[in-house]
């Protein structure tokens, strides 16, 4: 069932925020630059100065207006290098214009100095300033950038929480339509049942082989619909938990037992390897285990006729935290479900918990497997997660729980 | 040996002719049905079953209101109840009826043989 039809994708609400990670644009690279560019800038920036004393030169000297172009290196080499950048700059471009000062006769050598002491100043002075004009746009762009990274980060927040609220409101009112529907099928398939029955009683002396071959075709229809049903009221179901302190591996073993049958007629071979002294778990016995059955039959399924089922129970720890030398409260107890089937195909991976979902052939699976399995988890604030065994066939699910306080 | 006699109550009218059906067939039961519950309290006063098969939902009296009723009256309290209801899973129940609340309990769609059982069950107390 394509239940994808007709649905706007969820991607498609939300408000797009372009990204900018680690991204720099051409102000960033430039702005107090390292390495090559800053070697670049400070070439860029004396041939300026050189390129502007010459032109002062071939103009006339500095009397000329010509000479205002020297700012624009000093606030070229403020903005670049900041404040000492700038009075750097201003002090080359003092020096390089000093030859260029016109000599009044009059007034003697003092005042062609004191003139080029003044113009130096001038440029110290648009130096420094713009370094600290530069220094502030600095801080501000770091400003604004943080702020951009907690708006995108509080953005995907959002979005998740939106997600989680789409999915979980879905989830409800598919519930609510799962148990309604599942109370009126259950009485005409009662019906049903019943006439089977009692076809079955009349017609078994008869000899009528094609009659108590249809009705046993019957009998069987009407056994997978009451499976589908059945699947459809745990749905709606999976809301309440009877929570105990429980040991993992006797709840996995247990559920073997159930699948046991299904193994042996299979010819599926076993593997197990459960970690001994694991922390009890908080859990519904009978909801788990009926995940864990799920996730064994979908498994057995996967692998057809022949393979191996590999269970594994462990404690994970929190990535880092050994390191760091935290305490164990982020540890959680796994199993990890491997098969040798024949996988998941990736387009299907992220649609494997939508409700009515299957890749199984018609009639055999009812898609709310794994939505309800997965809505048991997460009511024990557990996680369960699966993909596709990676360098070998088949699939791997792994169930992690939390550990409670052991204090 | 006389027949026993069964009440059988439920508001869809195919359930109670298809039960009374399997149950007359059988030559053991004589089999009165009812898809309401005001005139299955009335039914119960008149017929005096030995057992009453009642469905849980029902319009304007509930199976369990009509459950209560008789279990009120004096001369039919001790007539034994099997609800026959589409809100119980199997799993919820024994295959051949399960107690919830103390009363037995039988999920719909149910096999004829598991019901008999079930019937016989209380039929033999």
């Amino acid at each position: 069932m394509d239940n994808g039809v007709n649905r706007p994708k969820n991607e498609d609400v939300h408000l797009q925020i372009p990204a900018t990670g680690e991204e720099r644009n051409w102000v960033d690279r430039w702005r107090e630059p390292r390495g090559s560019r800053a070697v670049l800038l400070s070439l860029l920036i004396l041939a300026l100065i050189a390129g502007v004393g010459m032109l002062v030169r071939a103009t006339g000297g500095t009397g000329f207006a010509w000479l205002h172009l020297m700012y624009l290196p000093i606030i070229l080499a403020a903005a670049g290098f900041g404040i000492y950048g700038g009075v750097a700059a201003a002090l080359v471009a003092g020096f390089v214009l000093g030859p260029y000062m016109p000599m009044d006769a009059a007034k003697g050598l003092s005042q062609t100095m004191s003139n080029w002491m003044f113009r130096t100043v001038f440029f110290l002075l648009v130096g420094a300033f713009s370094g600290l004009i530069s220094k502030y746009l600095n801080e501000q762009i770091d400003r604004l950038k943080e702020t951009h990274q907690h708006l995108l980060q509080a953005h995907e927040e959002l979005k998740s929480a939106q997600m989680q609220l789409i999915q979980t409101a879905k989830l409800e009112s598919i519930g609510r339509l799962a148990a309604g529907v599942a109370h009126e099928v259950k009485n005409p398939l009662a019906v049903i049942q019943l006439g089977v029955d009692y076809l079955t009683r009349t017609t078994k002396d008869t000899g009528d082989r094609d009659s108590i071959e249809t009705i046993q075709e019957m009998a069987d229809a009407v056994r997978r619909a009451d499976v589908v049903v059945k699947g459809l009221l745990d749905f709606s179901r999976s809301e309440q938990l009877g929570l105990a302190s429980l040991d993992l591996n006797s709840v996995i073993e247990e559920s073997l037992l159930l699948v046991r049958h299904e193994l042996t007629r299979n010819h599926i071979s076993l593997e197990k390897h459960l970690a001994g002294q694991l922390p009890q778990v908080m859990m519904d016995r009978n909801k788990i285990k009926q995940v864990f059955i799920n996730v064994f039959m979908n498994a057995i399924q996967a692998m057809g006729n022949n393979g191996t089922l590999s269970v594994k129970t462990f404690i994970s720890q929190p990535s880092g935290s050994e390191a760091a030398g935290q305490s164990p409260a982020g540890e959680k107890v796994v199993v990890l479900v491997e098969d040798t089937g024949t996988g998941i195909p990736e387009d299907k991976l992220d649609k494997l918990f939508d409700p009515f979902f299957t890749t199984k052939p018609v009639g055999t699976g009812t898609g709310l497997g794994l939505s309800v399995s997965r809505n048991i988890i997460e009511l024990h604030r557990a996680t369960i997660k699966i993909a596709n065994r990676k360098g070998v066939r088949g699939a791997a699910v792994s169930i992690a729980f939390p550990i409670p306080n052991r204090g | 040996m006389t027949k026993k006699k069964i009440l059988v109550v439920d508001d869809e009218v195919g359930m109670t002719r298809m039960l009374k059906r399997n149950l007359e067939a059988t030559g053991r039961y004589d089999v009165r049905t009812e898809n309401e519950g005001a005139a299955a309290i009335t039914a119960a006063r008149e017929f005096q079953p030995d057992l009453v098969l009642l469905d849980v939902m029902m319009p304007e009296i509930s199976g369990d209101e009509v459950a209560a009723r008789i279990k009120e009256d004096k001369k039919l309290s001790n007539i034994p109840i099997v609800f026959l209801s589409a809100i119980v899973k199997k799993e919820e129940t024994q295959p051949t009826g399960g107690n919830i609340g103390g009363f037995t309990f039988l999920a719909k769609p149910v096999k004829l043989d598991d019901l008999i059982t079930c019937i016989e069950n209380h039929l033999g107390k």
